[in-house]
């Protein structure tokens, strides 16, 4: 008989999803614990039918319309006059970087004219460019990857920290724990900036709930109430952050095991 | 409404013109309240959401893709803006109760009905939501989409930002605190 199959993996099979649908379903024929795993799953999922809405009128569009309309905020604005509005800045220095380099080419030309040729090998302009957008790309690549990696580490010391907190004693000292969330709290700002910028929505996101834990952690009282240390937890385990930290790490760590993209523009779904 | 007069209402709302949006808001808001409440289980919490989801839409319409569905974009906005809602009376509940999330969904078996009264439909409604009640915001938000929605594991991860591996496991997680709160009725319904 084939290797049973998970709670997880029957779950997926009930739901019409899992990449091995037509084996589970063999085993299910073949298996008596899977297919009473399965049972159990199907008929607790039954039991959850799809809740009756409450009926709204044709009408319903235009009253959430009249509530609304009195409240509608400034539209902001699209992403690339974001993007214009951050480049103008660099407009006027730019007219002055420009007229900077004609003036040397001026000067260069001139130059070439006057003093007497020396011979030398340099390599063509444009194989210069190549090479340098090249290494540009490779680099920021480079880069991505090791924020990625650095990331990882970031949230696996993180997933110690909150796994401590987790399991401390009621009224236990935390003094240790919040040394530590301490530490990780600058790192973690750092990061999360990092992440926005490079484009990591998500694993900015999950550096923001984190954020706002290790925080909670680093000012609370040592020693602890209980009171205090259940609040901190359930806060926690309301976010689901040590699942969240845990799955993103492993994404991370799989991206950066995973051949290089031919741009470096990766993102997290 | 016909797709190129939607593309020029939804164009003239990216613009700012508030009737072209009104017309967005009459067209999707029964949609938009049936996904809030099948997400938050509560009838007020859905008109809520979906006040807030409009707003939220109007505000960032200047950045939405015009190439892209509007109603796919609000429909990610409103299970997110339910989420978030779920979020915050979990937190006003966990403050005032000081109860765990497991507590609740862990019925003591001495509290339990008589195989009578688990005979009727609307006990069995009553037990089913506050197993559900009983799920983090992101567990029933990813069940909500999954069991009543029929969305697939990527449709969820990317309604509510969350990668495969975590959209996955919020269905998981969903699913066995679900078992586990709901045993009883099983056994009595087997």
């Amino acid at each position: 008989m084939s290797t049973h199959f998970t709670e997880d993996e029957l779950t997926l099979h009930y739901y019409g999803e899992g990449r091995r649908r037509g084996r589970v379903a063999r085993h299910l024929d073949e298996c008596a614990s899977c297919a009473a795993v399965y049972r159990e799953i199907a008929d607790t999922l039954a039991l959850v039918a799809t809740p009756e809405t409450p009926e709204r009128g044709e009408q319903y569009g235009l009253e959430v319309w009249q509530r609304i309309r009195h409240h509608l905020p400034e539209q902001e604005a699209p992403r690339w006059i974001g993007w214009i509005a951050g480049m103008s800045w660099l407009r006027s220095d730019r007219l002055v970087l420009a007229g900077a380099a004609a003036s040397l080419i001026v000067v260069a030309f001139v130059a070439g004219r006057i003093w007497p040729r020396t011979v030398s090998v340099a390599p063509p302009a444009a194989a210069t460019a190549a090479d340098a957008g090249g290494t540009s790309i490779a680099g920021n690549d480079v880069r991505h990857r090791i924020l990625l990696t650095a990331v990882a580490d970031h949230l696996d010391r993180s997933e110690r920290v909150l796994t401590d907190i987790m399991n401390a004693p009621s009224r236990g000292d935390i003094s240790t724990e919040q040394v530590w969330a301490d530490d990780l709290l600058t790192t973690s700002r750092l990061y999360r900036q990092d992440a926005t910028e490079a484009g990591e929505s998500s694993v900015a996101g999950v550096l923001d709930e984190l954020e706002r834990s290790l925080l909670e952690i680093v000012h609370s009282p040592s020693p602890i109430s209980t009171g205090d240390l259940e609040q901190i937890r359930r806060r926690i385990d309301a976010a689901a952050l040590l699942f969240k930290v845990r799955v993103m790490s492993d994404e991370l760590r799989q991206r950066d095991t995973a051949p290089a993209p031919s741009t470096s523009t990766q993102k997290t779904s | 409404m016909d797709a190129t007069e939607a593309a020029a209402v939804l164009d003239r709302a990216r613009q700012g013109d508030g009737e072209a949006f009104r017309a967005l808001v009459e067209q999707h808001s029964r949609s938009a309240f049936r996904l809030a409440f099948r997400m938050t289980g509560n009838e007020q919490d859905a008109e809520d959401v979906v006040q807030e989801s409009f707003i939220k839409a109007y505000r960032q319409l200047g950045r939405f893709e015009s190439r892209a569905n509007f109603g796919t974009w609000l429909y990610r906005i409103v299970a997110n803006c339910s989420v978030d809602l779920m979020r915050a009376k979990q937190a006003r509940h966990d403050q005032i109760r000081g109860d765990s999330i497991d507590d609740a969904i862990e019925l003591p078996a001495a509290d339990l009905p008589g195989p009578e009264r688990l005979a009727h439909s609307a006990e069995i409604e009553s037990r089913v939501q506050s197993a559900l009640d009983g799920l983090s915001p992101l567990e029933r938000a990813a069940f909500t989409l999954r069991h009543y929605e029929g969305r697939s594991i990527d449709e969820i991860g990317a309604t509510l930002g969350l990668g495969t591996s975590a959209a996955k496991h919020s269905v998981f997680r969903a699913v066995k605190k679900l078992r586990a709160a709901l045993a009883p009725l099983r056994s009595q319904e087997s």
